[in-house]
Formats: structure tokens, C-alpha cells, sequence
């Protein structure tokens, strides 16, 4: 599949070279433009036959919902929807798309719901108004809490056959707070919507620093309920729990080498915690970065072959940059206080990490190589923290701080659209972004 | 003009159309479970197989009931001992009160003594956790010096999950960046 979007990615420069780049942003959303044009794309009321009514109009608003989240498309109001959509046009019957498009519609978006027996049997179909062709379609089945996860999935699609980039619907964030009024912290999830939160662990102990295996299957976390910090991979579908580290006084894990095998933590050992990595099957263990200072917090790179962590063997924290095996380590945080809590993006170009500024914590992101530092998230009344990229490296999602009040924010990767995705419950932090689904 | 951008969008929206359908036609072989109207194959033949399940269990019990109320502050009969913002020196005041801890321990040989290591609020909590357990460690290294034997002594960081004081000023920080003492 990569491999295939790789083509037609190359593909696509290949056609847009034939024109003046003024027809770029019509067609393709130039994900990388700031401020570009917005797609008018139509989303018409869902056919059921049979089924449940509200679906009609339930389909479409998860789907309205996904696509004004990316900021690439505006969304036609249903009020102005002139045709009524039926199961005809779904075998044979064209649109009426002159109508589409004199309300504004440049896309159109079609579905068809039927309830077989305890399951939903979904047709999503986009159109290009203007030719009247179908751009892409989809047949899925599942239950009905499997809906918000189907028509995410089509969302992605849509998302895709624009920008060339698949989007991240269905993408979720793992947390942690505190619950109700206990003092402890517990393991949390949202859909990246905001929809859907549910709480993973619940033993009133702190579970801190959840991490995604790249498979979306498994998180790592550190976890005191047996009164020391231990770290263990937890299915998140079955709640399977296994303790993964088995050495050394505070463990706490960074993240997983991308083929799955390695998972980076640092390790207290005596007071000094160095960077190690453990394989989750067998549990060997391997020293990656040793230092008189502090060494903690490892993101490794996308292509597994260099690793962010800090260190604060200079005097204060800062991030710094590794290849695996090669001695030698690069300072990359030129910030002269403090810089923590690294993450790399998903296309390995750049790092977020926390940094100080003004006497406040803000979130930046650099270059590998420590060129090219850009502030992404700040706030005059608080802390912004703890960052961590969305699979598509469009968005970072970190912590919001303010006395005691925090939030999880979702803010674009330039700084220039952000909301706010989780508040109201205690000591919201340590976000981690799933990868795509 | 307008109608030149639409021309042109549509052309490139074509070419990516077949584009995607020809990327993804080895994957779409894969057998769908919708059904085959014949007129919308024809429209639609992009199938896909049914969406891995999304159902999580809820939040199960702990699977070890822990019995450890590490939330809860622990009374000490020690005075903490305190620290410089990201420091783990043991300074003056506190060498004092780890003289008054090593004197008990040397007077009650058998008695086990846990010492936590804490921060205050700034900063992240991976980095505080590691600066809690030097803080910690250090403490356990200076009691060592004074003749208690190590195997006496434990540590453990609690980062900055576990203020003393809930304050968010220098007075609050100054309590929580602290090495606490349990006789266990």
C-alpha cells in the first residue's frame, strides 16, 4: 500500500506539472499551504432501507464533523441541499449535479445504510460535481459500534483522494489524569474527535507515560500499584497485562522501535537514569545512551535509527540526538533553560519537544540537526507541554497547564489552528497519539 | 477565469482518480462482504473488508488487588529533607536532619527505612521522575556515609505526582521538592 501511494503521490507532481501552479489548490488541497482554498463539498442525508431513520442524518454529521476538523473543506449546509438522495442512485441513477454544483458543491458526498440482521451494510460513495464522476467508493460492514469507526475510515478516504495524505479519523490519544477525587492518576483514551473517552486502568495507583506500540495494539506505561514504579504492556482490547522491564529503581518508557521489537525507557539505576532499550519479547536488554547526568525520555526516529532524548549533563535539560550504535550525540534544543519530553514526526523531518520561553513552557519543533527552531504552542496565562504528532504530522496534540487547571490541546503543526480536545478532568497530561489506523 | 480553474481541477481530479483506483486495485482484491448490485460494481468497484473491530473492554479491575496506598502521604517521624530547584545536593539544614535519621538507625538496627524522592510541579514528568530517584539516592548515599548500612535503606521517586503541598508558588514548590522518610 505504501508503496502504491508513493506512485501516486509521484504521479500526481507528474500532472500538476502540466499546469501553472494557480489550478494547484482547486483540485489538490495543498496541505502545506497556509490559508489555502477550501473544498466546497456537499455531504446529502443517508439512505436507510431498512434500518434506523436517524441514521439519515447521523452519517453524515460524523462525517461533517471529520472533515471540518481538517480545515481543508467547507462544508455546504444541508438546508441548501436541493436533491433527495435514494437507493436509485446507488444502482444506475446519476445525480443531478448541475443542482450540486449551483449550490456551491465542487464534491458530493452519497451513503446507503442497510441493517442486515446485527449488522450495518454501508455504501459511501464522493463525486466530482463538476464531471460527475465517482472519485472513490466504499462498501463496508460491521456492527453499529463499529458506525463512528466506518464512516471515519471513509472521512480518511475522502481526505486522501484530495491531498494525497491519508487523514486521521479513527486516530486515538491515550492520557493520563486523576479520577474523580482520588489522588492517583489512571490511563485514559479519546477518539481524537474528542468522542468516545474511556478510562484503561483503574487501580488508584499513578499510571503515568502511556505509549502506543506501532501496531495501535498495545500501550506501555509505568504503573505504582504495587507501590514501586514498573513498567507493562497492556492490550487494549483485552486489557492483557505483562510486565516488560525488570530491572532498576524508576522506569519509564519513551517509545517503540517501528518495527514493534524495542521498547526505549529510561531506567534509574542508583540514582542515574540512562537510556535502555528492552525487547517485549524475551526482555533482553541493551544500554543505548549512558551519561553521568540524567537520560530519559527517548523518541526513537520513524526509521529507527536515531533516537531524541534528554539529557541534562550540560547543566540543564536539553534534547539531544542519537544514532543508534555510533558514538557521538548531538545537542539539538539551543534554548539556554530547559528542554524536555522530545517527539519525533512521523516523516522523521522534524522534533517537538518542550522548550522554555519568557519563563514559560511552550512547544517547539526542530530540525534533526537542530536547525530551524519554530514555536508552535504557547500561552501568556500558562504552560504548553508534553507534545505529541498526529500520524500524519499535521497536528500536535500536548498539555495545556494553568494552576492547577490543565487541558489537552490539538493545535495544526504551524502553530495556526488549534482546539482544544479534552478538559474538566484533574491533572489531564502525558498525551500519546496512535498511530493510523 | 473561474471556469478555467474548474476545467483544470477536473482534469486533475480525474488522473487522480484513476490513479487511486490503480494503487489500491492489488489490495482491493480481497473478498468484501457487500452485496453484489450488479450496476453499482460497475460504479464502485473499490470494496474493502470489514473494519477491524474498534470494541474495547471497559476499564478492567487491577488484576493484583494492590493493597498499597501510595497516593496517600505517609506520616514521617523524620523532617524532609529539601532541595534547590532541579538540584539533588543535600544541603546544610538537610544533612542536619539525616544526622537525627542515621542516629535512629544506628540505635534500631533492625528497623528498614524507605526514602522517597519528590519535585514540585515544573517541567515534565519523566525528567522529574528520574531528578526524584538522584534526589533520593543521594540522601540514601549520604546516609551511608554517616554508618548506616545500606541494607538497611530503600528509594523510591514518586516524580512530581505526589506534592505535599497543592500550591502552584515558589512557597508550595520549595515544600515539594522534598526526601521523605518511612520506617517500614
Amino acid at each position: 500500500m505504501k508503496r502504491s501511494i508513493g506512485a501516486a503521490a509521484g504521479a500526481f507532481l507528474l500532472a500538476l506539472s502540466l499546469f501553472p501552479s494557480p489550478a494547484f489548490p482547486i483540485l489538490y488541497i495543498d496541505i502545506n499551504a497556509p490559508g489555502g482554498k477550501r473544498m466546497p463539498i456537499a455531504v446529502a442525508d443517508v439512505v436507510v432501507d431498512p434500518g434506523d431513520p436517524s441514521l439519515s442524518r447521523g452519517i453524515p454529521k460524523i462525517l461533517s464533523d471529520d472533515l471540518v476538523l481538517t480545515d481543508l473543506f467547507d462544508l455546504v449546509p444541508p438546508t441548501a441541499h436541493m436533491e433527495t438522495v435514494t437507493a436509485a442512485h446507488f444502482s444506475g441513477k446519476p445525480l443531478s449535479f448541475p443542482g450540486w454544483k449551483m449550490i456551491g458543491a465542487e464534491a458530493v458526498v452519497i451513503g446507503n445504510v442497510s441493517a442486515r440482521g446485527d449488522l450495518l451494510a454501508i455504501e459511501m460513495r464522493l463525486y466530482d460535481a463538476t464531471q460527475g464522476t465517482l472519485l472513490v467508493g466504499k462498501r463496508y460492514t460491521g456492527t453499529p459500534t463499529q458506525l463512528r469507526s466506518i464512516v471515519h475510515r471513509f472521512a480518511n478516504e475522502i481526505v486522501y483522494t484530495f491531498t494525497g495524505v491519508r487523514g486521521v479519523f479513527g486516530t486515538e490519544i491515550a492520557f493520563t489524569a486523576r479520577s474523580g477525587k482520588s489522588k492517583g492518576k489512571e490511563l485514559y483514551i479519546v477518539g481524537m474527535d474528542g468522542q468516545d473517552l474511556r478510562k484503561v486502568t483503574d487501580n488508584r495507583s499513578f499510571n503515568l507515560f502511556p505509549r502506543w506500540s506501532p501496531d495501535g495494539q498495545w500501550l506501555a506505561y509505568t504503573s505504582y500499584r504495587t507501590g514501586a514504579p514498573n513498567v507493562y504492556l497492556r492490550n487494549v482490547s483485552t486489557g492483557a497485562e505483562k510486565e516488560v522491564i525488570r530491572f532498576g529503581g524508576s522506569k519509564a518508557p519513551g517509545g517503540f522501535s517501528p518495527d514493534g521489537v524495542w521498547l526505549y525507557a529510561g531506567v534509574s539505576e542508583a540514582g542515574d537514569s540512562d537510556i535502555y532499550r528492552v525487547r517485549v519479547v524475551g526482555g533482553a536488554v541493551e544500554k543505548v545512551v549512558e551519561g553521568w547526568g540524567l537520560e530519559v525520555s527517548p523518541s526513537p526516529s520513524p526509521d529507527g535509527r536515531r533516537i531524541a532524548f534528554v539529557s541534562d549533563r550540560g547543566g540543564s535539560p536539553q534534547v539531544y540526538v542519537k544514532t543508534i550504535g555510533v558514538a557521538g550525540e548531538t545537542r539539538i534544543s539551543n534554548g539556554t533553560g530547559y528542554a524536555t519530553s522530545p517527539s519525533w514526526s512521523p516523516a522523521g523531518d522534524r522534533i517537538a519537544y518542550t522548550a522554555r520561553s519568557g519563563g514559560r513552557f511552550v512547544v517547539a519543533t526542530v530540525a534533526p540537526d537542530g536547525s530551524d527552531t519554530r514555536e508552535v504552542a504557547s500561552a501568556t496565562d500558562g504552560e504548553c507541554e508534553d507534545p505529541s504528532f498526529s500520524p500524519d504530522g499535521r497536528s500536535l496534540v500536548y498539555t495545556y497547564r494553568k494552576r492547577g487547571y490543565s487541558a489537552l490541546r490539538i493545535i495544526s503543526s504551524d502553530g495556526r489552528r488549534q482546539r482544544t480536545l479534552v478538559s474538566g478532568l484533574g491533572d489531564a497530561g502525558s498525551p500519546a497519539w496512535s498511530p493510523g489506523r | 477565469m473561474k471556469g478555467t480553474f474548474y476545467w483544470k481541477w477536473a482534469v486533475l481530479v480525474l488522473s487522480v482518480a484513476a490513479l487511486v483506483s490503480v494503487g489500491c486495485a492489488k489490495k482491493q482484491t480481497v473478498k468484501s462482504e457487500g452485496a453484489p448490485a450488479a450496476a453499482a460494481v460497475t460504479e464502485a468497484p473499490v470494496k474493502e473488508i470489514p473494519p477491524a473491530p474498534v470494541a474495547v473492554a471497559p476499564a478492567t479491575p487491577p488484576p493484583a488487588a494492590p493493597g498499597v496506598a501510595v497516593t496517600e502521604e505517609k506520616f514521617s517521624q523524620f523532617d524532609d529533607v529539601r532541595f534547590d530547584f532541579d538540584k539533588s545536593e543535600v544541603k546544610e539544614d538537610g544533612r542536619k536532619t539525616c544526622q537525627v535519621v542515621a542516629d535512629y538507625l544506628k540505635k534500631n538496627p533492625k528497623a528498614k527505612l524507605q526514602i522517597e524522592g519528590h519535585c514540585d510541579e515544573r517541567g515534565t514528568a519523566e525528567y522529574n521522575l528520574a531528578l526524584g530517584d538522584r534526589r533520593a539516592t543521594a540522601v540514601m548515599t549520604y546516609l551511608v556515609s554517616l554508618g548506616v548500612p545500606k541494607a538497611a535503606l530503600s528509594t523510591v521517586s514518586f516524580g512530581k505526582e505526589k506534592p505535599l503541598d497543592p500550591g502552584h508558588d515558589e512557597g508550595a514548590w520549595a515544600k515539594n521538592r522534598r526526601a521523605h522518610f518511612i520506617l517500614k
